[in-house]
């Protein structure tokens, strides 16, 4: 299967730079530590004004200091934008593999490599140290798993979209948008500051967009603070951006080809 | 002017292992190899000469511009370049060389060709006069005055290697090393770039090390020739001497359509039969190309037939 | 300095031919930083303070170590993207100049772009004063400011020549700074008190972000500093940059006898 061969290898190219990356690693925490300790200096003595207690936030930032490795830092537009640039992209879609799938099983090998070499060895640095949240029930893991694969899922269409979009922007607006997408992430996603936490009307505002479903949704399943519907809202966009970007995949297919490449 | 006694660089090899482990063992295992990239190199050039310095890659000849240069330093044995120690007076000694490495460039990327000039007349502190009259003279020998407001990215690859050798001579430096300078060039730009070098070693008497890869650059311009492998010089000499020690053949390989009977012909050194096909080395100053296929079509109907110039790194291979 | 000019000038030119990009970046980073403070800026306007420090004395802090490392990118970007020279083998063309390479990349380029990140810095901190002085006197806060702004311009500079540095060991720096640089900023936007021990002796002493803006504030923000705090940091940035240099000249001493 060429998608699981794609998958593998750039597992493989990722492994070269295990050294290096297990030196970022230790940085990552730090900026987990941060977090923690300004949530931990904000809640002493007003733990009754918070929905969530000094040991919620611990257990909050360090989930979705892990979980950032899989769904926020990708590869900025999956790399599309550079075959666009040098016309590598006119190639590409002519082979005989789906090119969405192309792009998305080379990006999952790095995913899964970060989970791996990234996402793990943060997890465990936190739980040697603040400690990491284990669900009471076991249901709540596979409830997790679900919602990190929909997390993974959206954010790898996000990117998808904002890579292929490059087929139809210069290269200032194309940075632009990935440069807009990255910041929404970080901030409507409740990577440092969850979403109840927010002034009021954006709060709920971005309690319905995709962004929330690629940290702040599987954090909050994770530390059993969210009822399983959001799975449904996650889904739901998941759905939402699979369709668009079959459409504009399909689009991107014809510029080239008439374009001639 | 340049001389290099028992010069010698050697680096430490550790051998990695594959593996999370054996990679963070191998940071602080003391175990490792010494490879010697150039070792115990002599040598005394004198003012005006034009010297190849030649050898296959990674026989160390980089390694010795840089040492000369005072980019490195040596393990062992010492320098002296104009009567400056390139290891303790790096600087003093950049103001009186000029180097060019054919790789990349030494001009900055996205400006014109002559705000790199301004930055380096500043750089090396050239008063307007001198400049002006740099400006004029490279004009006419390597007209760079074409191209001067042109961003150096926007140049083609031989227009670049002439705003860089200009750019090497700006402070009017006694010294030329070149490395590769002709390297990637098509064969009017390579023409054009050693006219330029044949003046300046000629009419200004410049000292210049090239090293190439190109057997042309070492026939039409080199009186002198050193040839290193492995980091040892393996001949000094002109370069009548170079060509009766290893031939410098060309080669033609032809493919017949059934076996052949190859006869002797002056000229040609050596030939090869594999099968149908032959190797032919042969001596173009004592045979042209033309007068040679005429003969060897006497011997059976060719299907395929190969020129090959000779190339450096092969001719040296082949012969230590 | 003549050349420095040069040099300089020649690259603000360079830049120049991509205006749109230009503009585009420095407004992007002013921005991206900017949502950064008001995510801060929604947790302290709910819960008033942090472990003693308001919106605003925190705001304060956020704007120094914001221009401090601002004004570095600005000026060294050569210095941040040093890796190039060493994977690129770029480094041998500084080395065959009659000026020293460190002269050499600090004139090849300017960040313009970066200021962006400064002026965001600098509005935080004119925000943050105003809010201040309805309560606090602030006119020694506003005399020393440009000392401690340019102490810990210093600071960062050292802090990234000694990362730079690095680089003639094992190429590539890219992780380092994350774990040197940005990590270490982005906790010197908060006030120190708030971290664990370990954190705190790492902050405070191999890399010295507690200096930039939390020590001479806890004088200038009367949070039970002595005067003397006002001193700190300057010595620690001249302490400091004298180190980096050290290290750096040996870095090139080592590089002369290996190469790449």
């Amino acid at each position: 299967m060429v998608y699981w061969h794609l998958f593998r290898k750039s597992f493989a190219i990722n492994m070269q730079y295990r050294l290096s990356h297990l030196i970022n690693n230790a940085a990552s925490a730090i900026f987990g530590f941060v977090y923690i300790a300004i949530w931990t200096g904000v809640l002493t003595g007003k733990e009754q004004k918070s929905p969530y207690s000094i040991l919620d936030m611990t257990y909050y930032m360090g989930a979705s200091q892990c979980i950032l490795w899989m769904t926020v830092f990708l590869t900025a537009g999956l790399g599309i934008q550079l075959g666009v640039r040098n016309g590598a992209i006119s190639i590409e879609l002519a082979r005989p593999v789906s090119y969405y799938f192309y792009v998305v099983s080379q990006e999952g090998g790095r995913i899964a490599y970060n989970a791996l070499f990234r996402s793990l060895p943060i997890g465990l640095i936190f739980s040697l140290t603040v400690g990491f949240y284990v669900p009471s029930h076991w249901t709540t893991l596979v409830y997790s798993l679900l919602s990190l694969l929909l997390a993974i899922g959206i954010s790898l269409n996000i990117f998808y979209l904002i890579g292929i979009s490059s087929c139809w922007t210069t290269e200032i607006s194309w940075s632009w948008a990935h440069f807009i997408i990255l910041t929404l992430m970080f901030s409507l996603g409740g990577q440092m500051v969850p979403l109840t936490f927010l002034p009021e009307f954006l709060s709920q505002l971005a309690k319905w967009l995709p962004f929330a479903g690629v940290v702040y949704y599987p954090v909050l399943i994770f530390l059993e603070k969210a009822d399983h519907s959001v799975l449904i809202l996650q889904t739901g966009w998941l759905l939402v951006l699979l369709f668009a970007n079959h459409g504009i995949t399909a689009a991107a297919r014809q510029k080239v080809e008439i374009q001639g490449g | 002017m340049i001389e290099a006694r028992q010069l010698t660089k050697s680096f430490k090899i550790y051998p990695s292992k594959p593996g999370i482990l054996n990679s963070m063992r191998s940071l602080f295992s003391a175990k490792y190899e010494i490879k010697h990239a150039v070792d115990s190199i002599s040598f005394k050039i004198d003012e005006g000469e034009f010297v190849g310095y030649i050898g296959p890659n990674g026989a160390g000849k980089s390694t010795t511009i840089k040492m000369l240069s005072g980019i490195l330093h040596p393990s062992s044995g010492t320098a002296t370049v104009l009567g400056i120690d390139p290891q303790k007076e790096r600087k003093e000694l950049a103001r009186n060389i000029g180097i060019v490495f054919g790789q990349r460039t030494q001009l900055w990327w996205d400006l014109p060709v002559k705000d790199s000039f301004e930055i380096l007349k500043a750089m090396y502190k050239i008063d307007e006069q001198d400049y002006r009259h740099f400006l004029k003279q490279y004009d006419d020998i390597l007209e760079i005055g074409r191209f001067l407001e042109t961003p150096v990215r926007k140049l083609s690859l031989g227009q670049r290697m002439r705003a860089d050798l200009a750019a090497a001579m700006i402070h009017n430096p006694s010294v030329l090393f070149l490395d590769e300078p002709t390297i990637g060039l098509d064969v009017v730009a390579k023409k054009n770039i050693r006219e330029f070098l044949k003046e300046m070693n000629i009419s200004h008497q410049k000292t210049i090390i090239l090293t190439t890869h190109d057997m042309d650059d070492i026939e039409q311009l080199c009186s002198r020739v050193i040839v290193i492998n492995q980091g040892k010089t393996v001949l000094d000499g002109s370069l009548e001497q170079l060509k009766n020690h290893i031939g410098l053949p060309s080669i033609l390989k032809v493919l017949y359509d059934e076996h052949v009977n190859p006869k002797n012909i002056s000229g040609v050194e050596k030939i090869e039969q594999n099968g149908s096909e032959l190797t032919i080395l042969y001596d173009r100053s004592k045979i042209t190309s033309p007068a040679l296929l005429q003969e060897i079509s006497q011997w059976g109907t060719p299907k395929d037939i190969q020129m090959k110039e000779p190339d450096i790194e092969e001719v040296i291979q082949n012969f230590y | 300095m003549k050349l420095y000019i040069k040099l300089v000038s020649a690259s603000i030119r360079s830049r120049m031919q991509y205006k749109m990009n230009f503009v585009f970046s420095m407004v992007s980073y002013g921005i991206v930083m900017m949502i950064d403070f008001l995510m801060l800026a929604a947790i302290l306007n709910r819960f008033n303070e942090v472990k003693g420090w308001n919106l605003y004395e925190v705001g304060i802090l956020y704007g120094i170590s914001s221009v401090s490392l601002s004004l570095y990118r600005t000026v060294a970007p050569e210095i941040h993207e040093f890796e190039k020279y060493m994977i690129e083998g770029e480094f041998d063309s500084l080395l065959i100049r009659p000026v020293s390479p460190l002269v050499l990349l600090l004139s090849k380029n300017l960040d313009l772009s970066r200021i962006g990140g400064a002026l965001q810095g600098m509005i935080i901190i004119a925000l943050s004063l105003y809010h201040i002085s309805h309560t606090h006197s602030i006119t020694m806060l506003l005399i020393y400011l440009p000392v401690i702004l340019v102490c810990g311009w210093i600071i960062s500079f050292s802090l990234a020549l000694v990362t730079a540095t690095i680089a003639f060991w094992t190429q590539r720096i890219k992780d380092f700074q994350t774990f040197t640089l940005y990590a270490p900023f982005n906790a010197a936007n908060y006030p120190m008190n708030i971290y664990p021990g370990w954190l705190k002796f790492i902050f405070f002493t191999v890399i010295p972000v507690a200096f930039i803006n939390y020590v001479p504030m806890l004088f200038l923000l009367n949070k039970g500093g002595s005067i003397y705090y006002l001193l700190l940091p300057v010595l620690v940035a001249l302490l400091f940059f004298y180190l980096a240099s050290a290290f750096w000249n040996f870095g090139i001493r080592f590089y002369h006898s290996t190469g790449t």
